[in-house]
């Protein structure tokens, strides 16, 4: 596969389309959320008012370079990340630009956004953001153990890192899925995942409601509204991610967005039903079942 | 060869002894008869040297000199032999510049002492030359009764008492001596040793016993352990110039007695005179480390190292034609070392080891101070090193394994002692109460030896085996010699060009055809050195003793990978040991880690020398080419875990690391990258060299790669762990490097294509990025004067450029696309999944993960948050490290567009020695069996995104407003100082909660602990010496019975 002009005007579409997903689905959940707690909550459209409300404030302050740059590293991060793969399986549309590299691109290219706005917060001088970067790291290190472990056990399973092929492995029948051929990986994957998705009780990273620390308090109007931006793109990225390793891929949009929807509610559903951990409880958990869960996973896969 | 008149031997005696005589009629004319001394001396020392000459040169057959007009046994005779002439040369030559250093001394105490002197001297030369053995105890008499008076004369009560102890002490051993020689005359009815030894006198019951008692007394004067209290209160008491003399001459002597006598018994004799050699080399270096005092301490080395050359003795029969050589090279380095650390004891006079600085008001001295006990230590150029070097081949060859591992371990014991104290003088402070008077008949004793030293260094190198092979180091080392002599005139901007210029030009005319492997490390060598170098303009002013050594140490890189063989190979090693240990023995507060990073060194260099022996012994012990590596027949195992283990105290595995966070940490700005980025290299090579020749191998059943590898990824994870928990920023790099070299050795554990292929990714990126960082956190500390991070902050604001060089380090490092770290990285990923080691690859996955927190921390805690008033104004760093950082980031560029630029060759000269699982290059784009990754496009796409994205902000944001970095509240309230604001002390806090047990210091606490304990064993035994003479006395009958244990049975 080699790259052609007409991909970027494909890829841009694409990317479009998962960005007012990535909206939709931020706002529907906040609604489920709402309902879930008795009350009446935001309109579903919700997420595209504040984001022009961000985007047209006028006052507008920055500390230095790395501060300015902080959201674009963020943005791009995330834009890079659907960029790089390939969102539905068997269309030349939208494959993306996957053929510069593969699944471990993908898994390093994740830190890119996270390392550039972590310095770009530092930057603005509150200690409040950088308590939240420490935190953060700390937290996704840990979530990343079982996740690592999952995703070798795909890559060791089909013996490829490239999602193409591992979405092509999958296909013929649900029963194919990474999640009923391995599903001790995907168990493993599931609670890896739960660690990154910012929602409790792995939240204390932004502690959104009480004590607002971490990066976003420190932007505002257009760099917030950068940055929120990714917030509709960048867990749509690690969605489509785990749909491509666990669950089958996708072959049409409807179903990319349908498996997402579902996939991003389990970090939902537990997020509403589990009360937050310290930062060192959640390193802690991370390194308990999901850990061991992993190496029995991998266990199985070289003895078994 | 010139021919020189050859005089009777008889006139050494004679003159000796007739200048003593003479010398009485001078009561008041004290200077002339310290001259006619020394006229005397001159003219022994010539006569010895005539006949030394001519030996060497003119094939001069042995003489023997008949007294009376009979001839033996009916008259006394003296032999002089290649032997006598070079003991009795060694004796008046150190008599004769002994006699120029004591001139105050001497002529303080008057005629008396200077004809004992000579009489010492005399009675020394008498002992090696004759063959009479009552003949012998009267030399040994005169000798003794010498000694201690020099000892008594001084007007000293402690020099009292010790001289009374040696009294009582020899005059027990004279005794005995003089038993057995009665007893052996009785039975073997004649006193000349040449018919004594073919007499068998152990043919006797009774003879049994003459030659029990003979041996025993000539073994107690040489001071065995622990029977040597009175010896060593000597030393301690005696002026150190008399100390010079008898360290130096009269244990020669009375060694070369020994060997002289020795025949008289058989071989269990000589072996169990080995074992008390070996007791008293470990024993005596042992207590040699919880000493004090200089010349005590001296005195407990000199006795150790008689005791090696007791050893040597005893093993005598299966060194075979290499004993003459290996006594030769230990003999004369213990000869030239110790008169001149003696020497240098006497000058400085503080007995303590710890008031030691103020000897560096003559750096000169220094020099020489350091040349004594790297001679001692058998460290290359010097002849000790070429002994200790065919001493271990030949043990080897033998199969005398535990000989060899008892030897280093005892030169590793007695390196603890002499490099503490280098330390000590190197470092600690200069007390300027104390004075320090080098009148020139002081100093030009040491100048003489010192720079003898050297010449004999040199020769030692032409007649070891393979000798010829050295000339290789002519040029670097010769280029070194000039740094040292102009180190004082010239400045850094002069001496840093021609260091430059002399790399780049040896770079280019030597190493230019190396190939493959040899020729990336060549880039990593001498590229990196250049553009290291290049940061040392930013130094002012002469920066004496830092040139020399540090092209010391790159000459031993170079070396590394142009030697052919093993001796080579090891000397390389060695130079650069040395010549790093004192770059980073610069640093301000680098003192004791210097010393663990010189003892780590050397105890891998000693493993490395064991397994090159164990292979030059089992490959047939006829080749010293490196290939014999590949030609391993038995102990493969043992010999690739030594030299495995050997290389990776340089790459700091875990449990081998403790010296490399204090050494990388301390060293200077510009040190820091050539010790961290570049030498820790050297050990990478050491395992290529090893892995290619020997492939795998396993010990006990187990693979020892497999082993490796584990090792790999447990050094990877811990080494990062700890590195997240450093406030200090260069000790955050060096644990980081720690980790990283972890990486490298796990991915060559692999054994396979990818595995090497990743290992030589991470080894360039490493060398790359860390030496960018080393450099900017260099120029950072050098700037703020501190290395602890919470301390700084903000400094983005006014250090621009190292806030970029440590951005792109740190991207580089965590193995962030698109720079070169993912290459690394991705490849690991290949190679686990090819190899099947899921764990091991998940250990060090979870390492780079790691790896980010203190990334970020580094560069958080120093360049953002709040800027400290105190910092305000300090201005970027100096632009020569700025130019060296940024050729740097050029690289990593470079390197992170085209990969295929160095991978793509890499992977071609890797394919003859792995063919399986090669990549395939489509242009930039990598394709393995598992997945592929182009540098290029992954660097096109990320850059158009963020430049789209950068555009599309400015646009919005252009009406942004900057705001200072303190222009902000918090909870309502308004600061009042920047260091409430800056998150940075305990940054990871909850990290460390969930997973500091993981570092928990055990490692150290382990390494402490064996350190505590020998200081314990060491204290413990030293009470044995409780400086009372009888007790002294009572030990010398303890050894007798001991002895008779094993000689004559019980």
């Amino acid at each position: 596969m080699i790259f052609e002009p007409i991909q970027i005007p494909w890829t841009i579409l694409g990317l479009f389309i998962v960005f007012n997903v990535g909206l939709i689905l931020t706002g529907t959940v906040r609604k489920i959320g709402a309902r879930v707690g008795r009350r009446r909550g935001i309109r579903i459209y919700q997420p595209y008012i504040d984001l022009v409300k961000n985007y047209a404030l006028r006052s507008n302050f920055t500390h230095g370079m790395m501060f300015y740059l902080a959201p674009v590293f963020r943005l791009s991060g995330g834009v890079g990340l659907i960029v790089f793969m390939p969102l539905i399986y068997d269309s030349v549309h939208f494959s993306n630009f996957s053929f510069a590299g593969d699944a471990i691109l993908i898994m390093y290219f994740m830190f890119f956004g996270t390392l550039g706005m972590a310095l770009g917060a530092g930057e603005g001088g509150v200690p409040f953001s950088a308590i939240g970067i420490s935190r953060g790291l700390s937290q996704v290190t840990a979530a990343e153990i079982p996740l690592i472990l999952a995703f070798l056990a795909v890559f060791i399973q089909t013996e490829s890192f490239s999602i193409t092929e591992i979405v092509a492995a999958q296909q013929g029948g649900f029963l194919n899925w990474t999640l009923f051929t391995n599903p001790l990986a995907t168990a493993t994957a599931m609670l890896a995942f739960l660690g990154s998705m910012m929602r409790s009780p792995f939240d204390i990273v932004l502690a959104p409601q009480e004590i607002p620390i971490g990066p976003p308090t420190e932007f505002h109007s257009s760099f917030l509204g950068v940055l929120s931006t990714n917030r509709a793109v960048f867990p749509m990225a690690k969605t489509i991610l785990y749909v491509n390793l666990f669950f089958g891929g996708a072959t049409s949009w409807p179903e990319l967005i349908l498996k997402s929807f579902l996939l991003y509610m389990w970090s939902v559903v537990v997020g509403t039903i589990y009360p937050r951990f310290r930062t060192e409880q959640s390193i802690r958990w991370f390194m308990k079942y999901p850990l061991i869960l992993g190496v029995i996973t991998i266990l199985v896969l070289q003895f078994g | 060869m010139v021919n020189l008149i050859l005089i009777n031997p008889i006139y050494i005696i004679g003159i000796g002894l007739g200048t003593a005589f003479l010398l009485g009629f001078f009561k008041k004319g004290k200077s002339v008869a310290w001259a006619l001394m020394l006229a005397a001396l001159a003219v022994m020392t010539y006569i010895s040297f005539t006949w030394l000459w001519s030996f060497i040169f003119n094939g001069q057959l042995p003489e023997q000199v008949y007294t009376a007009g009979f001839k033996p046994p009916f008259s006394i005779n003296l032999l002089m032999g290649k032997s006598e002439a070079f003991f009795t040369f060694l004796i008046s030559f150190v008599g004769f510049l002994g006699g120029i250093y004591l001139f105050d001394k001497l002529k303080e105490q008057g005629t008396h002492a200077i004809s004992v002197y000579l009489i010492l001297i005399m009675g020394l030369n008498g002992i090696v030359m004759t063959r009479d053995i009552f003949n012998l105890f009267v030399f040994l008499e005169i000798a003794s009764i010498a000694t201690a008076g020099l000892i008594v004369l001084t007007p000293d009560i402690k020099a009292f008492s010790a001289g009374f102890k040696y009294m009582i002490a020899s005059g027990l051993i004279s005794g005995f001596l003089l038993i057995g020689i009665i007893f052996a005359y009785y039975f073997g009815g004649t006193l000349n040793i040449d018919f004594l030894i073919q007499a068998d006198l152990l043919a006797v019951k009774g003879g049994v016993f003459a030659v029990f008692l003979i041996i025993i007394a000539l073994l107690l004067e040489l001071k065995p352990f622990p029977a040597n209290g009175w010896g060593i209160d000597a030393y301690e008491a005696s002026p150190a110039g008399i100390n010079a003399v008898i360290s130096a001459a009269s244990a020669g002597a009375v060694y070369y007695v020994l060997s002289k006598v020795l025949p008289i018994a058989d071989a269990k004799w000589y072996t169990v005179t080995a074992v008390v050699g070996m007791i008293t080399f470990l024993g005596s270096n042992l207590m040699g480390i919880k000493q004090a005092d200089a010349k005590r301490m001296l005195g407990y080395s000199s006795v150790g190292q008689v005791g090696l050359l007791l050893v040597f003795l005893g093993l005598s029969k299966q060194l075979g034609i290499n004993f003459e050589f290996i006594v030769f090279g230990i003999i004369i380095s213990h000869y030239l070392a110790k008169a001149g650390l003696f020497w240098l004891a006497g000058i400085v006079k503080t007995g303590k080891l710890k008031e030691w600085g103020i000897l560096r008001r003559k750096p000169v001295l220094v020099f020489f101070m350091g040349t004594f006990i790297f001679a001692l230590l058998g460290l290359p150029p010097f002849p000790s090193f070429f002994a200790k070097w065919t001493l271990v081949m030949t043990l080897s060859a033998a199969g005398m394994n535990l000989w060899v591992g008892l030897i280093l371990l005892g030169s590793l014991v007695e390196a603890i002692y002499l490099f503490r104290w280098l330390g000590y003088t190197v470092k600690l402070d200069d007390n300027k109460e104390l004075s320090l008077s080098t009148p020139l008949y002081k100093t030009i004793p040491v100048w003489v030896f010192g720079l003898l030293t050297y010449y004999i260094g040199y020769l030692s190198s032409t007649m070891v085996p393979g000798g010829s092979s050295l000339s290789m180091f002519y040029i670097p080392l010769a280029f070194v010699g000039v740094l040292f002599i102009v180190d004082k005139f010239l400045p850094v901007l002069i001496k840093n060009t021609v260091s430059i210029a002399a790399m780049a030009y040896y770079g280019w005319y030597y190493m230019a055809d190396l190939t493959e492997f040899r020729m990336l490390f060549a880039i990593i060598f001498i590229g990196g050195g250049i553009i290291t170098l290049i940061a040392g303009y930013a130094k002012n002013g002469k920066r004496i003793g830092f040139y020399p050594f540090a092209m010391m140490m790159y000459a031993g890189l170079a070396g590394l990978l142009l030697s052919e063989n093993i001796l080579q190979f090891f000397i390389s090693w060695e130079l650069m040991t040395l010549g790093s240990y004192i770059l980073i023995l610069r640093g301000k507060k680098s003192m004791p880690h210097a010393l663990s990073y010189m003892l780590f060194s050397l105890g891998g260099a000693f493993l490395i020398l064991a397994g090159l022996g164990l292979a030059y012994a089992s490959s047939g012990a006829n080749s010293i080419s490196l290939d014999i590596l590949k030609n391993v027949n038995q102990y493969s195992g043992l010999i690739y875990a030594f030299l495995a283990v050997g290389f990776m105290t340089k790459t700091a595995a875990i449990g081998l690391h403790i010296w490399l966070p204090g050494a990388h940490a301390e060293a200077e700005s510009d040190v820091s990258p050539m010790v961290s980025a570049i030498l820790l290299k050297a050990g990478m090579f050491g395992l290529v060299v090893l892995m290619l020749s020997m492939g795998s191998q396993s010990l006990g059943g187990v693979s020892l790669p497999y082993l490796l590898g584990w090792l790999g990824a447990i050094t990877a994870i811990l080494g990062n762990i700890m590195a997240v928990f450093q406030e200090d920023a260069k000790r955050l790099l060096a644990y980081s490097s720690v980790g990283q070299l972890g990486y490298v050795v796990f991915a060559m554990a692999f054994m396979s294509h990818l595995g090497w292929l990743t290992a030589l990714a991470f080894a360039l990126n490493h060398f790359v990025f860390k030496a960018l960082l080393f450099l900017a956190i260099g120029g950072v500390v050098m700037r703020t004067k501190t290395k602890t991070m919470y301390e700084m902050g903000g400094l983005i604001k006014r250090m621009p450029f190292s806030f970029i060089s440590v951005l792109i380090g740190i991207i580089a490092l965590s193995g962030l696309p698109p720079l070169t770290g993912f290459a690394g990285k991705w490849l690991s990923y290949n190679a686990v999944i090819e190899k099947g080691w899921y764990f091991q690859g998940f250990l060090v996955s979870i390492a780079g993960l790691v790896a980010f927190l203190y990334c970020f921390r580094i560069i958080h805690v120093i360049f953002l948050g709040q800027p400290k008033d105190k910092f305000k104004n300090i201005k970027e760093a100096p632009l020569p490290m700025l130019i060296a950082q940024y050729i740097l980031i050029g690289a990593i560029m470079l390197f992170s567009i085209m990969p295929n630029m160095v991978l793509k060759p890499v992977g071609d000269f890797l394919i003859q020695y792995f063919p399986d699982g090669a990549l395939q290059w489509q242009g930039g784009t990598a394709i393995s069996r598992l997945g592929r990754w182009s540098g290029v496009a992954i660097m096109n796409i990320t850059m158009g995104i963020f430049g789209i994205i950068f555009v599309w902000l400015l646009f919005i944001s252009r009406k942004a407003v900057k705001v200072k970095p303190f222009n902000i509240f918090y909870s309502g309230e308004a600061p009042s100082r920047p260091e409430l604001t800056h998150f940075g002390y305990n940054f990871f806090a909850p990290y460390k909660k969930a997973v500091g047990f993981l570092v928990q210091p055990l490692v150290t606490r382990f390494w402490y602990g064996l350190a505590d304990i020998l200081h314990s064993i060491s204290d413990l035994v030293r009470r044995l010496y409780n400086g009372n003479g009888q007790t002294y006395a009572f030990y010398v009958i303890i050894f007798m019975v001991v002895f008779s244990f094993f000689t004559i049975g019980g």
